[in-house]
């Protein structure tokens, strides 16, 4: 049967056997053995005992045991007060720890032991921030169990020391852990569900987790491990699907059943290769929702529970202590009430792998991937486990009614598996669109579908949520799923959306379809539950109104996993601060923070660490989540609850004492003045004299430790032979004078004193007369100019045409620097370096000397001292901006690496021919931008006086440069 | 030994976060709860000359450009978003850039050393550090992103200053090669990064790791020139810690400064960088030096004396150096000479930001 006939909406009706809207089912329908029912009891949580007897049901206002193996259906029940639910119970699984239970509210985790009359409270943990959302016991140590909650961490604890956590996981992520699993066969490893992630800890090395598995695209709603194999695990998730890990290949899912609704719990079974999932259903869809399935085959369960009428909270097992082969089912609903579920020996056969699957199991990728050809759905062993159930065991409440109903193997069983066939599909690229409408899922909640027309190319489809309805036209190219052609969206007349919400809705719809088809994937389905969900989003983020919805998904942990859980990543915020800035000046505040009035949610001596310690700062996510909030309105709960009065926020203020910020100079203790700094003197034709100066300014402004300093300097300064001033060398040679100044300079640098040490630095940084000469010079040039420039890196001028004129046959290449400066038109002058020949201060410590000179630069300008600033300035030999404007690194022919140098050191051979002259090029060169060709200076000068192009090849230099350099600018 | 300039009252309606002054120590901005950034003569105290509302939460830091830039101002918030506030005069400011390409809160900002241009890096509640650079001379920005600096979140930043010390103190290293640019990042895995800037990327250098909780704060000392680097870092574990290296930056050994009353969260270098400012939840603000023995003492900036934290009776200065230098280095173990009246007189007024609680 071609397969969009299959799926003529015609012929859906006739097709499916049992008619009209419920899929077809193939597997076994139980009721339940027996069952109890508590109308009154307000139990959130349920476990079952070692042994086998007792059930707990845990609520906010008591605890309950119940006893299975009695039909008298009473309940134990003891009062407990608590303004908190039970967000979960756990009964110890260890024998010798047997009477023991552990139930956590909020943040605390009581440990319970079950004395013969009542409970007796054993010791309480506390160790979570926030509330615990699981807990489990370990498998072999009865002393062990772990709890995770939404504060993100994992806390192992040792019941022989219950005052803090024997071992703290820290998840260091967003979202609060909301599952956790000890490995039921080794023990050492454990698994906690973040979101949609889960963290593999081994307990041995708990300070960071061995594994991370990307394991959802939704929150995890149950761990579970393997009773037999030791790295196998199974998650079931909010996103329809339970997955099969292995944590040695975390890669991926080893197998995957998808169902429609979210699934809450997915447990192995004990003995048995089966596994039982809890669905927990979309509002008004009640199908059934425990269903046992098979580890080896993911398309079809092998039995579904059918009993209770609302969610299911919990299921256990409860252990059969004489029978091995058989087990029970105990679950406890929002219905309340407690069912109890025999699995006998058949149906755990039926989850043993047949063994055609065994085989196909060596090859799991293939077997997952490929298109079921539909013999392989026609597979005689399904037919077979419709048509050989046992029928009715019957004992008192008994009821196993075998279903087969699946009359019509064709059409319907076909359809029946296409949801499976649809995921798996999906992720890969496919050729038409006949076959994506075949494989599109019928069933998908709140989604109808009118049409689908391959030939004409469109899909009708009627969108029911969130209280809205929307008939939704989908118009395919002809060249889609390919890159540049997503499927066109419309709404079509009966919608019943306002244009600015259809308008978000619409571009929900291009966003997905357009992720997909860009990787030439067909989009439709995921286009559909896109919408679906931003439906619902739209009138949940209105109204509300699908609120109740909600809530049933996550019946334990609503609300726990609010907006605040952001805060716990935030730190706390700073109450006090301080800020010095670049001259010296420090800027305090300290508030009196009053914790009453933050209301913290600890009271601890220390100050929290984050943020969502604050008890009002759910006011903040919700700041977050909308990014609207009244601009006046404080941000801590109680003030704000104050401030609603605006008149009293005065007064609020003044009570909780303003928020002052205090401005101090500490300049002096930073061993730098300004007033001081203006009134130095740098004077040198009489070094001594400048020294007596500067020392008398010292003891003006109270910094009389310098004096002596000052009177050591002009000690330096004073030349010791008369007229030595003529013969500098003899002078500054004197290596007592050499050594003590630079270990004076360099104590007041270290000690941070900069002030004193930059004017020592400076005032002998050159002869005072024979440098004088030079230090006109270096006055002259622009401090930009770095002195460390090559006389060969021509620096290429503005005015082009007046300096042009020849020709070279290397390349030239040139480069920009970063910006232009006004210093283009000057030409480099090299100032000989013996201008430290006659320095005190060595030229190894020069640089070093220019930084310290530097950075006392920056504190005159922040003084605004400029021509302070300009004078230090002038004393600094090595400026680092690099060169700027155009330059020339000419290419060594041989080599043809680019040189800064006229000759090519490892070749050995000069890099520039002048190619008017043919000679090398030493000196000043300049070259045609565009050709290339250049050469000694006043060469090319001549030549372009009376040509226009260029010497070798005809370009036109002197205009094609400049409009470059135009470019350029 | 310090002197109050000014005590301005921010008539911020909700907790101040963060003040600071610009480059000229003329003007004053404040960060606020109430989500506003105010922004204050320094010597007056007069009502805020500008109030900028942008941000829809708290804003956690500010930070100045250098003047060079003009007089621009970048904010981070609760709210996700960073905003860069330009001003002609200091009474109107414009938003010149807002970025809100971070998930989660962002906690700190700084800008980097003007060597580099405008550029600017923030640290956010999301784990990522983002650096964005801002080409003058058309006022487009770019940012680059560092996705999971650190796990859980990233709380303070701080630029490695442009000097970074002379290897060899040769001439000949050209500037080019040595300009490159770092960053230490301090976040909630307890840890202390430092990033390099490497072809357009940015690396983890080093990861500094000595805090036993989140690391709330970090700073890198300004350089004045020597050959040496320092980083301190304040963490919630009530530990302000000094990290130093020499010039190359590789090997960094960590000394406590000292272990503190409550959790430590905002710490500041001097601009010569041989004091440290430290605050924290205790709200009281203390100064620190380091000794010519490497240890750091508290500065009593009330009395002018300084108090020796470690070893009481160890004198600081060595006689092997020569006497003329003995008057300053008692300046390093006493800093200051008991002062004028007047600076006791304002040196009790910054107690009394302590003493208000």
């Amino acid at each position: 049967m071609p397969p969009t006939e299959t799926l003529r909406p015609g012929e859906r009706g006739g097709a499916g056997g049992s008619g009209g809207t419920g899929p077809e089912q193939t597997y076994i329908i139980r009721q339940s053995n027996k069952y109890y029912e508590h109308r009154d009891s307000q139990a959130t949580a349920m476990s079952v005992d070692y042994s086998g007897q007792w059930v707990l049901l845990a609520g906010r206002g008591h605890l309950a045991l119940q006893r299975l193996g009695q039909d008298d259906g009473s309940l134990r029940r003891h009062e407990r007060q608590s303004k908190y639910e039970v967000s979960v119970a756990e009964f110890a699984i260890c024998p010798s720890r047997k009477e023991y239970c552990a139930i956590a509210t909020s943040q605390h985790i009581d440990i319970v032991r079950w004395g013969i009359a009542e409970p007796h409270y054993e010791m309480s943990l506390r160790g979570h921030t926030r509330t615990v959302t699981d807990i489990d016991w370990h498998g072999k140590d009865p002393n062990l169990l772990v709890s995770c909650s939404i504060d993100t961490f994992s806390h192992i604890w040792d019941l022989r020391e219950p005052r803090k956590p024997a071992l703290s996981l820290n998840a260091v992520c967003m979202s609060g852990a909301t599952q956790v699993g000890f490995n039921r066969v080794s023990g050492n490893l454990l698994a906690a569900a973040h979101d949609g992630d889960l963290r593999i800890w081994d307990i041995r090395k708990g300070s960071c987790p061995t594994h991370y598995i990307t394991a959802h695209l939704n929150r995890v709603h149950g761990i579970n491990w393997s009773h037999k194999r030791e790295t196998c695990l199974a998650t079931a998730s909010q996103d329809g699907t339970v997955k099969y890990f292995d944590v040695c290949n975390p890669r991926r899912a080893e197998k995957i059943i998808t169902t429609m609704s979210p699934v809450w719990r997915a447990r192995y079974t004990p003995i048995g290769n089966g596994l039982v999932s809890i669905v927990v259903p979309h509002l008004g869809r009640g199908e059934n929702s425990l269903l046992l399935w098979s580890n080896s085959k993911q398309t079809d369960p092998i039995c579904s529970f059918v009993g209770h009428t609302d969610v299911i909270l919990d299921f256990a097992w409860r252990p059969n202590r004489e029978s091995s082969t058989e087990i029970e089912l105990v679950t406890w609903s929002r219905d309340r009430t407690l069912r109890v579920w025999k699995i006998d020996d058949n149906m755990l056969k039926l989850c043993e792998p047949s063994a055609e699957e065994e085989e196909s199991r060596f090859e799991p990728d293939l077997s997952e991937l490929r298109v079921p050809t539909p013999p392989e759905f026609l597979h005689p062993r399904s037919i077979l486990v419709a048509a050989s159930l046992p029928i009715s065991t019957g004992d008192g409440a008994c009821n196993t009614l075998p279903m087969a109903r699946s009359p019509s193997f064709g059409g319907g069983y076909y359809r029946r598996e296409e949801p499976h066939i649809a995921r798996s599909l999906t992720d890969q690229p496919t050729c038409s669109l006949h076959h994506e409408f075949s494989l599109l899922n019928t069933n998908m909640p709140h989604v109808e579908v009118d049409t689908l027309d391959a030939i004409k190319r469109y899909a009708c489809f009627k969108i029911c949520a969130g209280g809205h309805t929307v008939i939704l036209q989908v118009t395919f190219a002809t060249s889609y799923p390919s890159p540049s052609a997503p499927p066109d969206f419309q709404f079509c007349q009966g919608t019943t959306l306002s244009s600015e919400v259809s308008g978000v809705l619409l571009k929900v719809l291009r966003c997905n379809s357009l992720q997909r088809v860009k990787k030439s994937r067909t989009c439709l389905e995921q286009c559909l539950r896109a919408l679906v969900a931003a439906m619902k989003k739209r009138v949940a983020a209105v109204g509300g109104a699908d609120r109740s919805q909600l809530l049933l998904q996550s019946p334990r942990l609503e609300g726990a996993l609010s907006s605040t859980l952001h805060d716990a990543c935030i730190p706390y915020p700073r109450t006090s601060g301080v800020h010095f800035n670049a001259v010296g000046m420090l800027t305090t505040f300290a508030q009196p923070v009053n914790n009453k009035r933050l209301t913290l949610r600890q009271h601890t001596a220390l100050t929290p660490r984050t943020f969502s310690a604050i008890n009002g700062s759910g006011l903040l996510g919700n700041v977050m989540a909308t990014a609207q909030r009244d601009a006046n309105a404080s941000f801590y709960l109680q003030e704000r609850m104050i401030s609603g009065k605006p008149g009293k926020q005065r007064a609020i203020r003044q009570m909780n004492g303003s928020p002052v910020v205090h401005v101090y100079d500490t300049s002096s203790m930073l061993h730098i003045s300004r007033s001081m700094a203006r009134e130095f003197s740098l004077d040198k034709h009489n070094i001594a004299e400048t020294c007596r100066r500067n020392g008398e300014i010292c003891r003006q402004h109270g910094r009389l430790d310098l004096v002596p300093v000052w009177l050591l300097a002009e000690l330096i300064a004073t030349p010791q032979v008369p007229h030595e001033t003529l013969n500098e060398l003899v002078f500054y040679n004197d290596p007592f004078k050499k050594s003590l100044l630079e270990s004076l300079i360099m104590h007041y640098a270290s000690s941070g004193d900069i002030q004193t040490a930059v004017l020592l630095a400076c005032l002998f940084d050159k002869c005072p007369t024979g440098g004088g000469a030079i230090m006109e010079m270096v006055s002259r040039l622009p401090p930009q100019l770095n002195l460390q420039i090559s006389p060969y890196h021509t620096v290429l001028p503005l005015d082009v045409k007046s300096s042009f004129s020849s020709i070279t046959c290397q390349q030239l290449k040139q480069l920009r620097s970063n910006s232009w400066s006004d210093s283009l038109d000057l030409e480099v002058k090299q100032v000989q370096p013996d201008a430290y020949a006659c320095s005190l201060i060595r030229r190894a410590k020069v640089p070093l000397f220019d930084q310290f000179k530097r950075s006392y630069a920056e504190i005159l300008f922040g003084w605004q001292l400029l021509s302070k600033r300009a004078l230090i300035l002038k004393h600094t030999q090595n400026m680092p901006p690099p060169v700027q404007g155009v330059e020339f690194v000419t290419e060594c022919g041989t080599c043809a690496k680019p040189k800064r140098t006229p000759k090519c050191e490892p070749c050995k051979r000069p890099v520039l021919f002048c190619v008017l002259c043919r000679l090398p090029v030493k000196g000043a060169a300049n070259a045609c931008l565009a050709c290339g060709h250049g050469g000694h200076m006043d060469h090319m000068m001549q030549w372009f006086e009376k040509h226009q192009v260029c010497a070798t090849c005809g370009c036109k230099c002197l205009e094609r440069t400049s409009e470059l350099l135009a470019l350029l600018s | 030994m310090v002197s109050l300039v000014q005590e301005i009252d921010t008539e911020h309606e909700d907790m101040v976060h963060h003040a600071a002054l610009d480059f000229y120590g003329l003007l004053l901005a404040t960060c606020s709860s109430d989500g506003s950034v105010r922004i204050f003569h320094s010597r007056k105290n007069n009502k805020a000359l500008a109030e900028l509302k942008g941000h829809q939460g708290p804003v956690w830091q500010v930070a100045w450009a250098h003047p060079k830039f003009g007089n621009i101002l970048a904010s981070c918030s609760y709210d996700r978003k960073v905003i860069v506030w330009k001003s002609t005069t200091p009474r109107d400011w414009t938003r010149l850039y807002e970025y809100s390409n971070h998930d989660s809160s962002v906690n700190s900002v700084d800008f980097a050393p003007s060597e580099y241009g405008l550029v600017l890096a923030c640290a956010s509640s999301d784990g990522s550090i983002s650096v964005l650079s801002c080409n003058t001379e058309y006022g487009v920005w770019d940012a680059k992103k560092i996705p999971n600096a650190h796990t859980i979140g990233v709380n303070a930043i701080s630029w490695c200053p442009a000097q970074a010390p002379d290897p060899a103190f040769d001439q000949r290293v050209t500037s080019r090669t040595s300009a490159v640019k770092r960053l230490v990042s301090g976040g909630c895995d307890n840890l202390v990064k430092i990033w390099r800037e490497d072809n357009d990327r940015w690396v983890e250098e080093q990861r500094l790791e000595a805090h036993s909780d989140w690391v709330r704060d970090v700073a890198w000392a300004p350089s004045i020139g020597l050959p040496r680097s320092q980083i301190a870092t304040a963490s919630q574990d009530r530990h302000v810690i000094v990290w130093s290296s020499n010039s190359d930056l590789t090997q960094w050994t960590s000394s406590v400064l000292h272990t503190f009353d409550d959790a430590v969260w905002s710490i500041s270098w001097s601009t010569t960088g041989n004091i440290l400012a430290v605050t924290g939840g205790d709200n009281n603000v203390t100064l620190w030096k380091e000794n010519t023995e490497g240890q750091w003492i508290r500065i009593n900036y009330e009395s002018g004396t300084a108090i020796q934290s470690k070893q009481p009776s160890l004198h600081p200065h060595s006689h092997s150096q020569q006497q003329q230098q003995a008057p300053q280095q008692h300046q390093h173990q006493a800093p200051s000479h008991p002062g004028p009246s007047s600076d006791s007189e304002h040196s009790s007024n910054l107690s009394n930001s302590q003493l208000s609680n």
